[in-house]
């Protein structure tokens, strides 16, 4: 019957077919050991593709880990965190001060404070040393005559539906005549020092309205909190001279310049672009190309993080400027629409991003796989892997799967599976620490935890090196307070939060709290009793939050728990500070700016300081620091204003994670002496915790070398 | 006929009008915005939110973003919130990736179902078809990531050549043969396991259907006349039993989308269903509409073709 | 469905030799299927054991799932407690872990109790949900389909919207949904109710167009019976067999779409336990605690293919077409 036969054996033949499809392809050993190009080929596992690669628009990890290898920035971070020069050569900061006249007032010898009484007073103080602060740091005055200029500032207020909405508002400014002064260095405290020649009331009540003028006239009152920032009476502006990389060539073989530089700020700044960096980069008042190597970059004002930003890739302009666009849009055949919006976001330079660094970029297959090839005329060293692979594998178990067969070289391991790791002898595993914390974070504006005591209490009640034991396998370190414990600004002299329940709840007597008769702490009728909230997706923060309220009920605290997707928990929660208590983590940057998670004028709606945290003296230290661009009188301030909010605790601060790594024993630090023989290394994280700070010199070897 | 056809596509039109409508609603109306628009980024100030919301007209009335939404789409513009790629040449790229597995998987089903089915069915009530029946309930029943994690770490273990992904890495060097057999053999697996559940419910069904034919008269008939066992069943049984199978075709395409989320997941297979998934989880509401929206046009559009195809096979059906 | 309808429609006349009911005839059918049969004492099995779980993890805390022990964790099953480490207070039933504990030491038999009944509220009432729908959908389309509204009669409406929700891709839709929404363990239940209910529409409406030809009705009508008599007195119980068939496969198919949305991180969130997401939390740790991969995963087998079974079994029973064997 051929119909019954045929039946029969399409199936056989189908099955055969796949299952013939085994012999052809390698088996796990022969692509790890049979195969030398596997050795020079790393590939990464990712759980989640990159979005852009772009590094103005990127804002993920896995961007950021693509662009970081095909761009280089004018600086990075070295080996002990301190800022070192890539496509910057070397660079200084100095200072540019500005003094407004104040005709109205007269000076302590009684003359008024005109433009030109100003200039000969301070330049007699210079010339007759009656300042000696001022000795090497005043290099040089002159007197700039009066002007006006208008500006259009941006209004933003809720709708009604409590989305921002923007506003533009249109500001004539008349600038009295005004002293320049040029600083070898910066000093945020230059005008207090000049104070014995200009008096104490000279920087206050400034009479905005004579030189203000607001074109409608009915916004006048909400623009009003911007006024004192437009004319500031005495302004200081840093400066920053950056020397660049002569050697330095795009991967097409166009040479780098300062061109490219001013074009990548630029570029951020362009409203059309829609940068998440634009907050970075808005202190910058100007950026100058002096010659095709050099560049000036002049701030609004002093913020000594600001620096920070430069490590971010710079762009080439020639694929990228108007030019370029416009043809890129004509190519695309788009309509007047789509051209009207048409950005950088929209340009395709961003699945094929093409930079200076030390990989080229080869090919992205969306949520596949990104391809890297390393650039052979890279200015330092090019790297040893020949070639790059980003995987996506977005399961943790079909990541280990793969790993454990050497199908990938790394992935971000669990806590639980490098426990298993460790016992292998053909892993190296590194454990270094990470730059992100876990908190629970209270209410500050609920009395229920307005006294430090209570918040205390409930931070001692929590057991910290039990859930560092058992939930995090050992990969975490207790925290005493807001800053990476690596970096310079942890205060390592404070004592950790005693794990001591008795202690919590003698603590919580003393406020007034007593058990009833159902265990639980009352007082004035009411128990003590809160919800303590998390996101959905992320397993330790939910087994924390079970664990608080598992240690809580032991003291008498009563703590519903709650989990939300990340979008309404922010929405809902967070952002209207409508919530009691929350389990969450900062991820720090390098820098000791604290204001705005701190700092009390951000615990409006929508910021971050969403506990609603106020301290007169931790507002203070925070605005000093960041102005502050000495790193030992930073050092300072940043460890006193750790010990402000370790005392106040308006967090209870568990921990910070333990980044780890897990590697084949066989990859190693290639080091190439000057006759071209090679030498190995251990790999070794260094003090920012990554271990990829070497990875150019990374390779596999064909043997475990024995260290 | 063409009368029948002109009317069955306008009224499918106004569906689809009806259900982006819906789909638009759904999506904009829940609480959560794209994750482009995020508060929690420390960098982010209200005005840079406020930009990008009126970037992606997120600040405009329903009813507009809708008209914008549809515009975009018919020029082919649409852009993607999360990396402002066009939209269309994303799905098509994915689609792309999606269909071997689709169509691997789809044989597999069609191609064991029916022997199974109809041995089942001749053979009523013997241990064969209690046997098929109990696994055909045993496959539907198990979590299909359960029996994909037990099969992975099963293959892995004991054939120890990789299976997940759409292909080995290291290979691009490689003869164009091994380059498709590697291809073919990393199709293997997932679309087995994506197969399985498939199996178990086309088996069933052809066994009822089969079991509902022979009961007919024209079989007794066929029967009577003296006919062999072999050619009543497979020539008059089976004919007949296969009409409703017929309109099952059209069916076939929108499961590309659906139902593939998890085995894509599973076997880092960069499809469709991840696209959707991905897309959901950045609430980048251009591609969740734009699938939803194909979907909903591939479903109609088999309604339809399964309509003309049962009017053509099936002579008592007219068309009116 | 002739002999069935008739026997209903003279149910009352006592005269006629003692029949043997549509129910008897049918539960004779169903004993016969032995893995039916197998399935339906598994099921009477899992509503005490969810029952029992209800009671003894949140009334009478005899087995407490919310115990945290962290230096009892990722112990195997028949463990016995660390007396050393952990409190009295805090010692399972008997000092032995029967199924084991989780990553946070608590104890998996606990929470597998508690979640039987979660698993299995969910799927009962998404099904009663999708079913209510269904019929009164189904049965409106069927009875009232040429009741004209307007320009469309309510059987075109009804359909066409039939038609527009089998459009959307269902675990698509479900997921947006569940994704988008806060996921509590009622939007599930809701989500899953609001998605499933098209089949049942679909051959409720089918019965009751065959059921309104059918001579008892039109007989009921010529009487003047009221409609609402009609429907829940002579059609519904009809038309009810199929739609039990696929409620019983329904509640399976439920319990499957719970664990397929834990496994996407969407499920039901804690406290509360489901065997889902018992499952999908413990697929992270099979190298380490296979325990907490494989109960979860055999369990929700086990009574899938229970509830599947039964139906199979139920289908065999109540359709009177393939009784007579042959």
């Amino acid at each position: 019957m051929n119909v019954k036969r045929a039946l029969i054996l399409t199936p056989l033949i189908l099955i055969a077919l796949l299952l013939q499809s085994y012999f052809w392809v390698p088996s796990y050993e022969k692509q790890s050991v049979g195969n030398p190009a596997r050795l020079r080929t790393y590939i990464e596992g990712s759980i989640a593709d990159a979005k852009i690669l772009n590094p103005i628009l990127n804002a993920d990890g896995a961007s950021s880990r693509i662009t970081d290898f095909v761009f280089d920035g004018l600086l990075d971070m070295d080996e002990n965190l301190n800022l070192r020069g890539r496509l910057a050569t070397d660079w200084s900061i100095t200072e540019k001060a500005y003094l407004l006249a104040r005709p109205e007032i007269t000076l302590p010898d009684g003359s008024p404070a005109t433009g030109e009484r100003l200039l000969e007073v301070l330049s007699q103080a210079q010339v007759n040393g009656n300042l000696p602060e001022l000795d090497g740091i005043l290099l040089s005055l002159r007197l700039l005559p009066a002007g006006e200029k208008n500006e259009t500032l941006t209004l933003v207020e809720p709708d009604e539906q409590g989305n921002p909405s923007p506003t533009s508002v249109e500001v004539t400014i008349r600038t009295p005549p005004r002293v320049e002064f040029t600083l070898s260095r910066v000093d945020q405290d230059f005008f207090t020092r000049l104070t014995p020649l200009l008096g104490a009331a000279y920087f206050q009540d400034f009479p905005y309205a004579d030189h203000i003028t607001v074109a409608d006239a009915a916004l006048r009152e909400k623009v009003q909190p911007q006024v004192p920032a437009l004319l500031p009476v005495a302004e200081h502006n840093p400066v920053i001279l950056f020397h660049l990389r002569q050697d330095a060539r795009f991967h097409d073989g166009h040479p780098f310049d300062a061109g490219d530089v001013k074009f990548t700020y630029e570029a951020i700044m362009n409203p059309r672009n829609i940068s998440p960096r634009t907050s970075d980069y808005e202190p910058i008042k100007r950026v100058d190309i002096l010659d095709p190597h050099t560049v000036q970059v002049t701030y609004k004002r002093l913020y000594s993080p600001a620096i920070n930003a430069w490590m971010m890739g710079i762009l080439p302009e020639h694929l990228l400027n108007e030019a370029a666009m416009g043809k890129e849009m004509a190519e695309r055949g788009l309509s007047d629409a789509a051209r009207a919006s048409f950005g950088m976001r929209d340009s395709q330079f961003n699945r094929q991003p093409l930079g200076t660094g030390p990989f080229r970029f080869v090919e992205w297959q969306g949520d596949e796989f990104i391809h890297l090839i390393r650039n052979e005329d890279y200015w330092e060293r090019a790297p040893e892997y020949e070639h790059y692979y980003f995987r996506v594998i977005p399961e943790l178990l079909t990541q280990e799967v793969e790993f454990k067969s050497g199908a990938i070289d790394a992935y971000g391991v669990q806590p639980h599976q490098v426990a298993r790791y460790k016992q292998e002898e053909a892993y190296q595993s590194f454990s270094s620490l990470g730059f992100g914390y876990s908190y629970i974070g209270y209410n500050n504006r609920n009395p229920l935890f307005a006294d430090k005591r209570v918040r205390r209490a409930l931070g001692m009640a929590i057991n910290v090196d039990e859930i560092i034991t058992y939930l995090l396998y050992g990969e975490g370190e207790q925290i005493t307070g807001p800053y990476p414990r690596q970096t310079e600004w942890y205060n390592p002299t404070i004592p950790p939060i005693p794990y001591d329940p008795e202690g919590a709840q003698r603590l919580l007597e003393e406020v007034g709290w007593q058990r009833n008769s159902e265990g639980w702490l009352e007082k004035d009728g009411q128990v003590f009793e809160f919800n303590l909230i998390t996101n959905n997706g992320n397993l330790i923060r939910a087994n924390i939050m079970t664990i608080a309220q598992d240690a809580w009920k032991n003291i008498g605290v009563k703590c519903n728990t709650q989990v939300f997707e990340w979008a309404v928990f922010l929405k809902d929660f967070v952002n209207t500070g409508s919530f009691d208590a929350v389990v969450l983590g900062w991820s720090m940057g390098i820098d000791p700016d604290l204001y705005q998670i701190f700092h009390s004028s951000q615990a409006g709606p929508q910021q971050l300081n969403f506990v609603g945290y106020t301290s007169p003296e931790a507002d203070a230290l925070i605005v000093r620091i960041r102005q502050e661009y000495d790193l030992d009188q930073q050092r300072a301030l940043a460890h006193r204003l750790h010990q402000v909010i370790a005392d106040d605790q308006p967090y209870t601060f568990l921990y910070v994670g333990l980044a780890t790594r897990v590697l084949d024993k066989k990859i190693v630090l290639v080091e190439r002496a000057a006759d071209g023989r090679e030498r190995y290394e251990k790999i070794y994280p260094t003090k920012s915790g990554s271990i990829a700070f070497y990875f150019n010199k990374w390779r596999k070897l064909e043997f475990t070398p024995d260290f | 006929m063409w009368v029948f056809l002109l009317r069955a596509i306008l009224q499918r039109l106004v569906l689809l009008v009806v259900i982006s409508m819906i789909a638009f609603s759904i999506v904009h109306l829940a609480p959560g915005e794209p994750s482009e628009v995020d508060p929690a980024n420390p960098r982010m100030k209200p005005e840079d939110i406020a930009r990008i919301r009126a970037a992606f007209h997120l600040d405009e009335p329903l009813s507009v973003q809708y008209v914008y939404w549809l515009r975009d789409l018919a020029t082919g513009e649409l852009k993607s919130f999360k990396d402002s790629q066009p939209v269309l040449p994303k799905i098509w790229r994915r689609f792309l990736n999606s269909l071997p597995l689709f169509i691997c998987a789809t044989l597999i089903v069609w191609s064991l179902s029916f022997p199974t089915g109809i041995q089942a069915a001749i053979q009523r009530g013997s241990p064969f078809d209690r046997t098929t029946t109990f696994v055909a309930y045993a496959f539907i029943s198990i979590p299909g990531f359960f029996l994909s994690y037990l099969a992975i770490q099963w293959v892995v273990d004991l054939f120890n050549v990789p299976i997940i992904g759409m292909r080995t890495f290291g290979m691009e060097n490689a003869q164009p043969a091994f380059r498709w057999m590697d291809r073919l053999w990393h199709l293997v697996v997932p679309s087995v396991m994506s197969a399985i559940a498939g199996i178990a419910i086309l088996s069933r069904y052809v066994r009822s259907q089969m079991l509902e034919v022979v009961r007919q008269d024209y079989v007794r008939t066929a029967r009577a006349k003296g006919l062999p066992e072999e050619s009543v069943i497979y020539r008059h049984a089976l004919r007949n039993a296969l009409l409703p199978f017929v309109t099952m075709f059209g069916f076939l395409l929108p499961g590309l989308i659906g139902g593939s989320v998890i085995f894509e997941q599973i076997f880092a297979w960069p499809g469709l269903g991840r696209l959707g998934y991905e897309a959901i989880l950045a609430r980048d509401f251009p591609v969740i509409l734009t699938i939803n929206f194909i979907a909903a046009t591939l479903t109609l559009a088999g309604t339809l073709v399964s309509d003309i195809l049962y009017a053509v096979v099936d002579p008592r059906i007219r068309l009116q | 469905m002739a002999e069935l309808t008739h026997r209903v429609a003279l149910e009352g006349e006592a005269e006629l030799p003692k029949p043997e009911t549509p129910l008897q005839e049918a539960w004779r059918i169903f004993q016969k299927d032995r893995l039916a049969l197998s399935g339906l004492v598994v099921l009477v099995l899992l509503v005490a054991m969810a029952a029992a779980g209800k009671v003894l993890t949140e009334w009478v805390v005899v087995f407490d799932p919310a115990t945290v022990r962290l230096p009892d964790k990722f112990l195997p099953p028949f463990s016995s407690v660390s007396q050393a480490l952990i409190p009295a207070a805090h010692h399972p039933l008997g000092g032995l872990y029967l199924l084991g504990t989780d990553e946070l030491g608590r104890d998996v038999f606990a929470r597998m109790l508690q979640g039987s009944f979660v698993s299995l509220s969910i799927g009962f009432i998404a099904v009663g949900i999708s079913v209510t729908i269904g019929i009164i959908l189904g049965g409106l389309s069927g009875f009232y389909g040429n009741v004209k509204l307007g320009l469309l009669s309510v059987d075109t409406l009804i359909m066409r919207f039939t038609d527009i929700m089998l459009c959307f891709p269902t675990f698509f839709l479900i997921l947006t949904v569940v994704a988008l929404l806060p996921p509590s363990i009622y939007n599930i239940m809701i989500v899953i109710g609001l998605t499933s209910w098209m089949a049942t529409a679909r051959f409720v409406r089918a019965e009751f167009l065959a059921l309104r030809e059918q001579d008892f009705v039109v007989a009921a009508q010529a009487l003047g019976l009221p409609e609402g008599r009609i429907i829940f007195r002579h059609m519904v119980p009809n038309a009810i067999a199929p739609v039990l068939v696929s409620a019983t496969i329904g509640v399976a198919g439920a319990i499957l779409t719970e664990s397929g949305l834990s496994f996407l991180g969407f499920g039901v969130q804690p406290p509360y336990a489901t065997w889902g997401n018992i499952l999908a939390s413990g697929r992270g740790f099979i190298f380490d605690a296979p325990w907490l991969f494989f109960i979860p995963g055999l369990a929700i087998f086990v009574v899938v293919l229970a509830f599947n079974l039964v139906g199979e079994g139920l289908r065999e029973a109540l359709n009177p077409r393939l009784r007579n064997k042959g």
